[in-house]
This record gives structure tokens, C-alpha cells and sequence, in this order.
């Protein structure tokens, strides 16, 4: 009834605007309307009926619509919808209001679509390229159909450098990463430092932007995808692969099996399991408490065993297709499971005992890396960020998929909004993912693994998926298309709203707790740069360009 | 608290005790079920195509020599072991070894092709039995990846359109 209600809201306060509305189930509502009512539309989702904003998808329709989409995706957590507002715009003329000035958190997903698609978000608060490389010539828009999938644009220029904006009146920059001792993976922040407190910061990410889901809607197939969505991510790939499968389910709607479902669950939050085991060694190795990295990663090498058993592989699991999975859990293998569950449990808990007493690592956690209640509503920030600052939100129980919606757990919430609630919210979510796979084992009943799929799938259909991965909302935006591939996937990774906190979260607070901010919110991206060096005899700074380090490399080893 | 909570923490760690492996000395064995480098079996495969068709990182080719003799080709590169060819193939050809020490630096090392003898049904394309209308052959008849170069050739669409048909019999008569 939900997904009603809310269209009654709005046709009562827009009824002109609003063009057409699919209602395909209770839990999904798609409202396209007029190019003119975009922001006013949003801004009342948002702000009057206080929907967590989700991401927003620009796509090339018009080999069939003519028309350019925009889709702006929302979510009523409590009311268990997910709502997507869309809009045509003119080939010729691809504008739109910008709603980033009312919806902070859409800032990214703007500057995204105007570097891919080419559509202009007007009057956007910072138009600033943000997914295409330094080098990539302005007017050149790879998403676009008329762009071919393996096309170098003409004007490419590798010289090109970035225009960073100046620093602030007294600060310093301090680039930080992309290679960083304490950052794993490359992300480039240029920090305004005044003193030792950081003021602000510029990111500059998408390094190794590579492009998939163009590769996916020009060249791959509905069943090939899921291999290659798992590969966004090394640590939670296998939440992309069932978001990516239960967009293309829910668009063509396709039932899944339930033994499916259940393993689908089980596989999730076995993967939970080793990611939050992870994090928190990572956490406690960034903040100089390597006993305790050890000590965690030792106790989650038997998850990655059991998945490697389940699977055949330790972390890529290859798990789903569309419409079923593909690995079963065995009488034997569910026996195994079950003490590797209680074993791990008991290993955790005095860890978990220990730590939430421990004073040094509070000293150095508590207050660190603030992101309040409001933070968390204004850039969108989910998963573990949102929920140790108190905000309520699971999309396990707010949008269950899966089997979720027949297992009971606790959603593990903390008020400090800091990095310590963020420990404290992960190292308790261990226990809850050992309870729902204990329940799965128990309730999963014996059946078909795949749905039988006997017709090519629908076209031009729409599907939404968000999956809880261990550092939040995955989301999945799906349109189906002709010749067994889809016509646009959009994927959005939770890190992608919670990088966006980062800038407020370190504000005003010391350098030295950058790393540990960051890698609060357990941040997932990869890549290179180039590399800067200083003389310290001469203070001469040189700044080595690609081609000086790939000269370099092969010299040496030749 | 925060002593009791370090004695805690410092017990945790002597009562794991030793738990690094002997690896490399001593590799421990794998799960049955283990994906490893896929083999191909030059006895039992048919030439089909469909692990060609079906595999998401395009690693392996196909090249019609002549109407008799087709040429299968698995480049190893990018391979993520995913076993997907080996589930789609309906001789069972394909198999996920349990190969893991993979790393080389002659890729041929890694590599694998075979020559197969085709009989007659080449040109309907439809001895691949696919498991649903999702796996189902996208291109018949004759197959042209650049194995020379290594290099995969796709047309963008996926489905063979009258133009391209008459494209296909043209290199027969080459």
C-alpha cells in the first residue's frame, strides 16, 4: 500500500507534472515526470517526505525513445520502497535542473552523468569533472550508445593536468595518497592543513574507473555480468553479483527459488563475516594495534576455507545467475559450516570482550571522524557510517531480498557517530551474521538451485536492487534490453555516498586522524597516480610523469 | 579496566598459538570443488562454441580454419576462473583442475588449443544444448576470432542480422 500512498502525495501536490506511474509490486514505485518538476519532485521526496536519497541515473535512450533519462532513485526505509523518479529530456538539448542544491548527497551522481552521459545538471553548486581521466577531451561522453565500448576519443591528451582549486586563505595542501602507507587502496585527497588541523579537502578518485558497465550494455550478456559485477569489489563482490541479479529478476520479473534464496543469504553474510573480521583488523592496524590485525585476521581464515569449500574459491564466488545460483551446500559441507560458526563465535567474543574495554583504542577512536545524524541524511551515508551514528537503516530488514524476510536478527545501532561506534557496530554485526546463517542452515528447505527460464527476457523494463553489503547499500539500476544484454546498468557502491561524508568528517580535526576517518567508513577503490619526489639536499621537487616511471620500471628490469 | 582488557587481548594471542602454514614448502590441498585452470579435452570436445559464447572475460577464440577444421583457443589471461565454460559444455570437456601455482612469465605455459576435426552440422550452430535462452548461441555458423593477435572479434550486436549472414558466406568462398 506504501508504494500508493506515496503516489497519492505526490499526485496531489504535482498531478500536472506527473506523466505516467508503474507500481510493478508494493515494494517499487516509478514516477516519470515532466523535465520542469524534477527538483521540486525530489525536493519534496526528500525534505517533506523524508526519503533517503539513492543515487541518480542518467542513460542514453535514444536509440529508443529518442530521448535522453534521468532517473533520481530514493528510498523510504521504513515503508519498505524503494522509488525512482524519471524524466525524458530532448536529444538535442540534454538539461535538467540539478538537484544537488536541495539534495546534497547528489552531487557526485550529477557530475557522473554529465561526464558520461553529457547531460547537464543546471546549475549545479560545483561542476567540476569528476569519473573521466585528466587527459579525456571535453564533449567526448562514453556512455553515450553512439560511442563505441572500445573507442579512444580523438584529442585524448595524456599532458593534461587536473585544475585543483586553490586551498583557502592560510592553508597548506598535503596530498594524501594515492599511494599512502596506512591507505590500501588509491584515492587522492589534497588536505588544506592549517597547522595540524585539516580545514578541508579536494578528492580526486575514479582512477581506475573501468568502465564495466558500458562493457556490460555493449558487449557482455545477462549471464556473464554476474561474473564481472563481482569484480567491483575484492571484498564484497559477491553483493554485487546478487544486487546485479535481482535487478535483472525484478525488471523481468523472474521468481527465484528458495533454495536459492537461502543460499544467496548464507554466501552474503558469509561474506559479512570475513569483511567485518577484515575491517577490523585493518582498523586496528591503522591506529598501530597490530596484535589485535593478527589476531582477527586469524580467526577469519576459516570463513574464507568454508567459502573456498562452498565455492571452490576463497573469495570470488561466482555464485549467482540470473534466476538461481550455481554452488550448493551439501549435508556435509552444512555440517562444517556449523562448526566454523561456533567456533568463530567462540573466538570472537572474548575479542569483542576485550576490546570494547580497551582505553587505548577508545583514546584514539572516540570522537574521530564525526558524522552526525544530519551528515548522514544530507550526503546519504549508509551502512555501518549511518548506523553508529543511530540512523536506524538495514536494507536486510527495510528492503529484505533474499531470505532475508524469513530470518530474525537485530539491526546493531550506536549514537557516538564516530569511529568507535563504528568498531562497535561491526565486531556486534558478527554475531548477528553467525545467527541468520545458523537460521538458514536450519530452515533451508531442498529444491531446484535455478528458475527455469524459458523465453528470451522482456525489453525496455526497469529493476531496482539494494543489497546490505558489509559497508552498506549496494544499489543496482536495471533497464533490460535487446540482444540478451541490458540497455543500462548503473551500479552504486556504498562507498560512493560515504566517500562524500569524508570531507566533513575530517574538518577540524588533526592530520594524524585522517587515516583511521577514512578507514572508518572501510572505503573500497583502487588505482595510480603520478609520483612526486623532493631532494632533500636541494629542496628540488621533481614530479615523475607516467612515462618517466614506466621508463624507469623497465629499465630495471631488463 | 583497559589492563585487564590488554591481559585479555595479550591470552587471545597464546592461546592461538602458531597457526602460519609451511606454504610454499608445503602446499595444502584444495577443496574438491576447487576452480582452478581449466583444461580442455580435445577427445570429448565437439567444437560447439558455447564455452566461447559464454565466457564473461572472452578468453577463449574460435577460428574456422576451412569447413573441416576448427580451431579452439584458451588465452589464460584474464582468466578469472569463474567455470562457466565448463558448466555450459554439454560433453563435459571442460574441467576446473585444481591448478593454483599458475604464475609465469611465458604465457604460453598457460595456454591451450585444439584442433578439431568438424563433421557436417557445423553451419546450424545448434549443438550446443543451452541451459536457458540466456546461454543460447549468438553467433552461428562460422567463427573468425583473430587468433593471431590474440584478439576476439565481436561484432556489437549479438545476434547474426542478414547482412552479416552474407558476410559469413563470403569467407567461405575465400
Amino acid at each position: 500500500m506504501f508504494a500508493r500512498d506515496k503516489l497519492n502525495l505526490l499526485k496531489a501536490k504535482f498531478s500536472s507534472a506527473i506523466l505516467r506511474a508503474d507500481l510493478p509490486a508494493d515494494n517499487r514505485l516509478y514516477v516519470f515526470v515532466e523535465p520542469r518538476a524534477i527538483k521540486p519532485v525530489c525536493q519534496h521526496l526528500f525534505r517533506d517526505l523524508d526519503a533517503r536519497y539513492v543515487i541518480s541515473i542518467g542513460a542514453d535512450d535514444r536509440p529508443y525513445s529518442g530521448q535522453f533519462l534521468v532517473a533520481h532513485n530514493f528510498a523510504f526505509d521504513r515503508d519498505h520502497l524503494l522509488c525512482s523518479v524519471l524524466t525524458h529530456l530532448p536529444a538535442d538539448n540534454p538539461r535538467l535542473d540539478s538537484i544537488a542544491g536541495v539534495v546534497t548527497a547528489a552531487n557526485w551522481a550529477e557530475r557522473e552523468f554529465r561526464d558520461l552521459v553529457g547531460i547537464e545538471p543546471v546549475g549545479h553548486p560545483y561542476p567540476k569533472r569528476l569519473v573521466l581521466p585528466d587527459g579525456w577531451p571535453d564533449g567526448a561522453h562514453p556512455l553515450r550508445k553512439d560511442f563505441a565500448w572500445n573507442q579512444v576519443p580523438e584529442g585524448f591528451d595524456d599532458e593534461r593536468e587536473f585544475a585543483f582549486d586553490e586551498p583557502p586563505e592560510g592553508c597548506m595542501v598535503v596530498p594524501f595518497g594515492p599511494f599512502h602507507p596506512t591507505l590500501d587502496e588509491p584515492a587522492h585527497f589534497r588536505l588544506y592543513v592549517e597547522g595540524e588541523m585539516v580545514r578541508g579537502c579536494e578528492y580526486r578518485g575514479f582512477m581506475v574507473h573501468r568502465g564495466i558497465e558500458k562493457l556490460a550494455e555493449s558487449v557482455l550478456t545477462y549471464n556473464e555480468i554476474p561474473m564481472m559485477a563481482e569484480r567491483i569489489c575484492g571484498i564484497c563482490g559477491c553483493v554485487h553479483n546478487v544486487a546485479y541479479a535481482q535487478a535483472v529478476e525484478s525488471a523481468a520479473t523472474i521468481g527465484v527459488p528458495p533454495r536459492a534464496e537461502y543460499l544467496r543469504t548464507i554466501m552474503l553474510e558469509i561474506e559479512r563475516l570475513h569483511s567485518h573480521l577484515l575491517w577490523v583488523g585493518l582498523a586496528c592496524h591503522i591506529v598501530g594495534f597490530d596484535t589485535l590485525f593478527m589476531q582477527s585476521w586469524r580467526i577469519r581464515e576459516p570463513i574464507m576455507w568454508i567459502a573456498e569449500k562452498i565455492s571452490g574459491n576463497r573469495k570470488t564466488y561466482a555464485l549467482c545467475l540470473i534466476g538461481g545460483v550455481r554452488h550448493d551446500i551439501t549435508p556435509e559441507l552444512k555440517a562444517e559450516l556449523r562448526s566454523i560458526l561456533d567456533k568463530l563465535e567462540a573466538e570472537w567474543t572474548p575479542v569483542v570482550t576485550a576490546v570494547l574495554k580497551d582505553k587505548n583504542l577508545q583514546a584514539r577512536t572516540r570522537g574521530v571522524g564525526v558524522a552526525d545524524k544530519t551528515a548522514c541524511k544530507n550526503t546519504g551515508l549508509v551502512g555501518p557510517v549511518a548506523r553508529a551514528a543511530g540512523v536506524d537503516i538495514d536494507c536486510r530488514r527495510d528492503h529484505p531480498y533474499a531470505a532475508y524476510d524469513r530470518v530474525d536478527f537485530d539491526v546493531i545501532t550506536a549514537d557516538g557517530g564516530d569511529v568507535w561506534s563504528r568498531v562497535v557496530v561491526r565486531a556486534k554485526e558478527v554475531f548477528e551474521s553467525i545467527r541468520i546463517i545458523r537460521q538458514c542452515l536450519e530452515k533451508m528447505e531442498a529444491g531446484p538451485m535455478q528458475a527455469v527460464i524459458k523465453d528470451e527476457l522482456p525489453v525496455g523494463r526497469l529493476g531496482l536492487s539494494s543489497v546490505e553489503a558489509p559497508r552498506g547499500e549496494s544499489h543496482h539500476f536495471v533497464i533490460t534490453g535487446e540482444n540478451n544484454r541490458p540497455r543500462r546498468w548503473r551500479v552504486r557502491a556504498p562507498t560512493y555516498q560515504n566517500l562524500q561524508g569524508v570531507p566533513a568528517m575530517i574538518k577540524d580535526q588533526q592530520l594524524a586522524d585522517m587515516t583511521i576517518s577514512l578507514g572508518s567508513i572501510d572505503p573500497c577503490f583502487s588505482c595510480t597516480d603520478r609520483l612526486e619526489t623532493v631532494d632533500l639536499r636541494t629542496k628540488a621537487v621533481k614530479v615523475w610523469t607516467p612515462e618517466e616511471l614506466v621508463k624507469m620500471v623497465r629499465a630495471k628490469t631488463t | 579496566m583497559s589492563v585487564l582488557s590488554k591481559f585479555q587481548e595479550a591470552l587471545v594471542c597464546l592461546q592461538a598459538g602458531r597457526v602460519t602454514l609451511p606454504y610454499p614448502a608445503q602446499a595444502q590441498p584444495v577443496p574438491a570443488k576447487f576452480r582452478g585452470r581449466p583444461i580442455f579435452d580435445a577427445a570429448k570436445c565437439i567444437g560447439c562454441a558455447g564455452c566461447a559464447n559464454n565466457c564473461p572475460a572472452r578468453e577463449i577464440l574460435v577460428f574456422d580454419v576451412c569447413q573441416e577444421v576448427r580451431i579452439l583457443k584458451y588465452l589464460g589471461r584474464r582468466c578469472t576462473y569463474c567455470g562457466r565454460c565448463a558448466d555450459v559444455c554439454p560433453e563435459k570437456a571442460i574441467i576446473m583442475s585444481h591448478e593454483f601455482e599458475n604464475a609465469t612469465d611465458a604465457i604460453a605455459d598457460i595456454q591451450q588449443q585444439i584442433e578439431l576435426f568438424m563433421s557436417t552440422c557445423q553451419r546450424c550452430g545448434r549443438c550446443f544444448k543451452e541451459p536457458s535462452p540466456l546461454e543460447q548461441l549468438k553467433l552461428k555458423g562460422y567463427r573468425m576470432d583473430d587468433l593471431g593477435n590474440e584478439r576476439w572479434i565481436y561484432r556489437s550486436k549479438a545476434f547474426l542480422d542478414e547482412e552479416q549472414t552474407v558476410d559469413d558466406v563470403n569467407i567461405e568462398l575465400d
